[in-house]
């Protein structure tokens, strides 16, 4: 280690090339329009999410069909004006069945996130700012949940408890947590360290007070960037399970379980399979991108 | 700069030979690659079959579980009986049976052999039978009767009651004669009486069996077969569009459809066969008018259109070819449905569902997401809805734990073979007598009762057929039970490719001596 | 060193009667019944003596903690009982599944590896430059992808339209491309983005322009400097990336018909297996710890300045 802090000991030629090192470090002018440009993606990239948002919620009065109506005339029928994205192998329209699942993957993955990121944060606030024996069991559950490859755990419990969306959030919820958990509890201990945490005990305000109002706005940033890239883990998620058939039950729409029911007769109606596969693969990429952008935005 | 590029060109390079090298030293563990290899520069001395199976066994035991079915589907074993195409009992390795009363003489073909040469005898049969008995549970009345060997190719069952349908259950795959002294603990070896014999068998794997070259039965056709572990239809159908396999059954309707495309290349035969699919009506929640109006808004017909080529709609639960399969149901009449309901005091109301004093009339079907049990309920849920029965469904995953047991339902969906050994008495057995498993919708009928009673010890074929049909017409009658359709049993094969068992309804046999391809 | 390899082995014994336990409760409170399954497998009825007698043959009679009692004490002698569906002990079908699993994982992850690397390394060098975003994009579809849409996607148009790899992927090289490649390259492109992190964050350090002030050759400081400290937390993603690679195998082994653990998995979902689910969960566990453990001691070698 001693050879590289030799290396830096002269700072003041760093000036003389700059050319090279203008790729590898920012001066402050750029960093100001690049945090500006940023700023600017990330309005984007949520208008985009609020747009699919409000897709997933509008669903049912958007759908052009019935997306559970079966039409026999109409089996595997390609895309026309009247089925944009053509019919199922039961001539159900499946424009309107991806619409639907936009509804499922969407709002759920949202909602999935939204509980596991207000659970675990909670769970780590607590066990950072008590320590001692709360820290003890919640870090400990943390490991052992952690001690599983996620998917692994995930397809277990989805798979033993039975298909069905409640299962299905509880095993993709049931690791979900600990990622937030250990975030928060590190920086609380941190937190707890600095000397305006120590002041506010001592002007007498309760934990609770503190843990609200104090620590709980430092870690907020954080902790939502982390949610933000999770969204799209939790889409593929989704749809992996009930790709396997562990997911949401027939007729229900839901963009894995479309895929999987195609894939028998992709060769006559590959958008069958098409058409959910890119609507899966833009909103994940939508969330993947604003949450790259919230990243960038916190200078991670 | 060039450096660089240089340098991270090598770095991919070395990587990727590294990877190479690895690649190349797993292949060693993969033999495989060489013998198909071989393979297909012998194929065309050697007729070699190759075939795909939804099921794979652990071990060859043919008496354990299901696994019967299979070595039969495999050609390598071989009952006393067999079922024929048009559902009826013929003699394989037995050469005759006469019953008096409860007992039963069999008689055992003078050629019959294992395909070590031994010859089967009454000794090993009996010991067969007995073996089965003690290790599966279905099998366990066989220890109940009593055996006695005449001479070597004769012997007597005694059975506690008089039972008319001994044949069929020796018929049953899991009864296979095997040597039981020369095959060690069937795992991985097994001397049976089959056209074919075991070359290769990997648990859980691929299984390859050879010509039996000292077959009883005549001269074996092919030389051989493999049977790959394909349980997703799909995959089958890409492996036969790639040349990978010559012939499977369990033909999905989109596979049909596209293999119907090319008639030149393959041949498909569907024939209706022993599965069912049907519903129980609850009727200790259910009125006779919405009973009935559901029978006559369900419309088997077009169910049978949206699972097309899979399923043949159906009337009674037995293949209409059988004798005991005559049933009839009313013809579906959505309009005489919704008189009935009126009739019964439902009122349309504006959201265009009946009700009753102010109770809209809505239905719980329950299921469970296989055997297109799941395409049913979602159909039979807009089939309902168009006569103004509004219907939820809710799906279980263990049908026989949840709704079965407890009746907790309006209307059950369920699929199950109705006729496993070619006679009635199994199916309405556990279906429409007094307390049987899947007689949970309420259903009791004192003159079906009776003649489930007089069915079970009948033994004149053709009465037997008789009571069997009235017995199901009073539950069709009643509306009981709706029998929607008899999976169909779809086979394709290679052009060139015969004998596959591709016109017996029965699911366990397959592979014959009769087998051949180009 | 010795002495954190000692208390991370103790630590380890918690930990995996924790997994133990989890996993059995799990499939306790599971709903079906494994005896009905068994005995009704292709769909023929059973009466309620047989049920019985079946349920008491498997021992499901018995009361929670001296199931999992019985159970943990054979697991400790590595034996992990016998499977429901067909009466074959469950070590056996996990061997057989591992070896499978094995080749494939070993495979995607050195393909990963080998892709990822240098090409991380590379778009770290060359930042915001054209190659960079063009990987970069690549590396953003990939992630954006998931493993079984790619891998449907890919056996439609190479094995079906163009006829140029065998859809029976066991027993052959050409078989095994596509499974690798469907699993690989997920995996590969969330790497690059992370070895890119990794190795740029070296790069922006002060000690580098200095080095580069003083004249230093870029390439030298690249191998000498830059990857050596950034090799530990290379280290740590590649160990991390091992849990997503068996996840995935679950779902591509599905789709391809490789006889791994994941197909086994799956078939024994279906069939209520619970033994062998039980130790398919244990088994991925213990690998998945085992491994994070390696790396976190291969960390330690690398870098000597990691404390606990």
């Amino acid at each position: 280690m001693c050879r590289i802090k030799g290396n830096c000991k002269d700072k003041g030629r760093i000036k003389e090339n700059c050319k090279e090192k203008s790729r590898m470090r920012e001066n402050r002018g750029d960093e100001k329009t690049n945090k500006s440009l940023v700023r600017k993606r990330i309005i984007f990239f949520l208008f985009l999410v609020l747009l699919l948002f409000i897709i997933s919620l509008l669903a049912p009065y958007l759908v052009p069909n019935d997306p559970y109506g079966t039409n026999a005339s109409y089996m595997k029928a390609a895309p026309s004006p009247e089925f944009p994205f053509g019919t199922d192998k039961l001539g159900r329209c499946i424009f309107s069945r991806v619409l639907m699942g936009a509804r499922l993957s969407i709002f759920f993955s949202l909602l999935l996130v939204m509980v596991t990121m207000v659970a675990g944060t909670f769970l780590g606030v607590v066990a950072g700012y008590y320590g001692g024996i709360f820290d003890n069991i919640i870090m400990r559950l943390v490991d052992m949940l952690l001690a599983f490859p996620q998917l692994v755990l995930a397809i277990a419990v989805a798979g033993v408890l039975g298909g069905g969306m409640t299962n299905m959030l509880l095993a993709l919820g049931l690791t979900g947590w600990t990622l937030y958990a250990r975030l928060a509890r590190g920086q609380v201990m941190s937190l707890k360290q600095e000397e305006f945490i120590a002041a506010a005990r001592l002007s007498g305000n309760s934990s609770l007070r503190i843990m609200a109002v104090h620590i709980l706005p430092n870690i907020a940033g954080e902790m939502i960037v982390n949610a933000a890239i999770q969204v799209g883990t939790t889409l593929v998620g989704f749809a992996g399970l009930s790709f396997l058939g562990l997911g949401v039950q027939v007729p229900e729409a839901e963009w894995g379980s479309m895929i999987n029911e195609a894939k028998g007769y992709m060769q006559q109606a590959p958008w069958a399979v098409l058409a959910p596969g890119a609507a899966l693969f833009i909103t994940v990429a939508v969330f993947n991108l604003l949450g790259d952008a919230l990243s960038d935005y916190m200078g991670r | 700069m060039n450096k660089k590029i240089f340098v991270f060109l090598s770095i991919l390079i070395v990587s990727a030979m590294a990877l190479a090298g690895c690649r190349n030293h797993t292949g060693e563990g993969l033999p495989v690659n060489e013998t198909e290899a071989a393979g297909e520069g012998r194929e065309q001395e050697k007729k070699i079959l190759r075939v795909s199976e939804a099921f794979v066994l652990e071990t060859l035991n043919p008496h354990l579980d299901y696994q019967g079915w299979y070595t039969s589907i495999y050609g390598l074993t071989e009952a006393l009986f067999a079922m024929d195409d048009q559902s009826s009992v013929k003699p394989v390795l037995a050469e005759s049976a006469e019953a008096e009363g409860n007992e039963w003489t069999v008689k055992i073909k003078e050629n019959a052999c294992f395909s070590n040469g031994n010859p089967v005898t009454s000794g090993m049969v009996v010991r067969n039978l007995k073996n089965a008995g003690e290790i599966n549970p279905r099998f366990s009345n066989l220890l109940d009767y009593n055996y006695k060997i005449i001479d070597d190719k004769t012997f007597r069952i005694t059975t506690v009651e008089v039972y008319p349908t001994l044949l069929n259950d020796l018929a049953s795959p899991e009864l296979a004669i095997v040597d039981l002294d020369n095959s060690g603990d069937m795992a991985k070896e097994l001397v049976a009486t089959g056209p074919f014999v075991i070359s290769k068998f990997e648990p859980g794997g691929t299984v390859e069996v050879a010509r039996n070259d000292k077959y009883w039965g005549g001269e074996v056709k092919l030389d051989g077969a493999v049977f790959y572990y394909m349980p997703e239809a799909d995959t089958s159908l890409m492996a036969m569009q790639n040349g990978e396999l010559d012939s499977y059954t369990s033909v999905t309707s989109d596979a049909a459809e596209i293999y119907g495309q090319a008639p030149d290349t393959y041949k498909l035969v569907t024939v209706p066969a022993t599965r069912l699919q049907f519903y129980i009506l609850n009727e200790n929640r259910l009125g006779a008018p919405v009973r009935k109006a559901i029978n006559l808004a369900v419309d088997s017909e077009a169910i049978e259109t949206y699972l097309n080529g899979t399923v043949t709609s159906t009337s009674g639960p037995f293949s209409p070819t059988a004798a005991y399969g005559k049933a009839a149901k009313a013809a579906v009449d959505p309009e005489g449905a919704k008189e009935l309901l009126e009739a019964d005091g439902y009122i349309l109301n504006v959201d265009g569902y009946y009700e009753k004093d102010g109770q809209v009339l809505s239905l719980n079907i329950a299921y469970y997401a296989a055997r297109s049990l799941d395409t049913l309920a979602a159909l039979m849920q807009e089939q309902l809805g168009k006569i103004g029965i509004k219907v939820t469904l809710t799906c279980e995953e263990d049908p026989d734990g949840t709704y079965i047991a407890t009746g907790d339902f309006d209307l059950a969906l369920y699929c199950m073979i109705a006729d496993k050994a070619s006679d009635p008495y199994y199916f309405i057995s556990c279906t429409l007598a007094e307390g049987a498993p899947y007689n949970c919708g309420g259903f009791s009928n004192g003159k079906a009762q009776a003649w489930i009673d007089e069915l079970k010890v009948e033994t004149d074929r053709e009465k037997r057929a008789e009571l069997a049909n009235r017995i199901v017409q009073l539950a069709i009658d009643e509306d009981a039970f709706g029998y929607v359709a008899l999976f169909n049993k779809t086979t394709v094969m290679r052009k060139g490719v015969t004998n596959v068992s591709e016109n017996c309804p029965f699911d366990f046999y397959f592979l014959t001596a009769d087998t051949d391809m180009d | 060193m010795k002495k954190y390899v000692v208390k991370r082995l103790v630590q380890l014994i918690p930990m995996i009667l924790g997994i133990t336990f989890l996993t059995f409760l799990l499939l306790y409170i599971s709903p079906g019944d494994p005896a009905q399954k068994r005995l009704s497998a292709q769909g023929v009825a059973v009466t309620k003596e047989v049920l019985a007698q079946t349920r008491e043959e498997m021992g499901l009679d018995r009361p929670f903690i001296k199931q999992y009692g019985d159970w943990l004490f054979h697991l400790l002698q590595a034996d992990l009982g016998l499977s429901y569906k067909d009466g074959t002990p469950v070590n056996q079908k996990l061997a057989r599944g591992m070896k499978n699993t094995f080749v494939l994982a070993a495979g995607a992850f050195l393909l990963a590896v080998a892709v990822s690397l240098p090409l991380g390394i590379y778009t770290a060098v060359r930042k915001n430059r054209f190659s960079d975003y063009c990987i970069r994009f690549i590396c953003f579809l990939g992630n954006a992808l998931p493993n079984f849409l790619l891998a449907i996607v890919l056996m439609y148009f190479l094995c079906i339209r163009i006829n140029a790899f065998p859809v029976i992927a066991k027993g052959s090289l050409q078989g095994l491309f596509l499974p690798t490649v469907a699993l690989a390259f997920p995996l590969a492109s969330r790497l690059v983005r992370q070895v890119r992190v990794a190795v740029l964050k070296q790069l922006e350090t002060d000690y580098v322009s200095g080095a580069r002030a003083r004249g230093v050759k870029k390439g030298y400081i690249l191998f000498r400097n830059v990857l050596h400290n950034a090799l530990p937390s290379i280290v740590t993603l590649l160990g991390l990336s091992v849990g997503t690679l068996l996840g995935g195998s679950v779902v591509i082994e599905s789709i391809f018909m490789w006889p791994g653990l994941g197909k086994l998995a799956m078939d024994s979902i279906t069939a209520r297996d619970y033994p062998v689910i039980q130790g398919f969960v244990i088994l991925m566990a213990v690998t998945y710890v085992v491994v994070n453990l390696l790396t976190d001691l291969g960390c330690r070698l690398l870098d000597p300045r990691i404390k606990e």
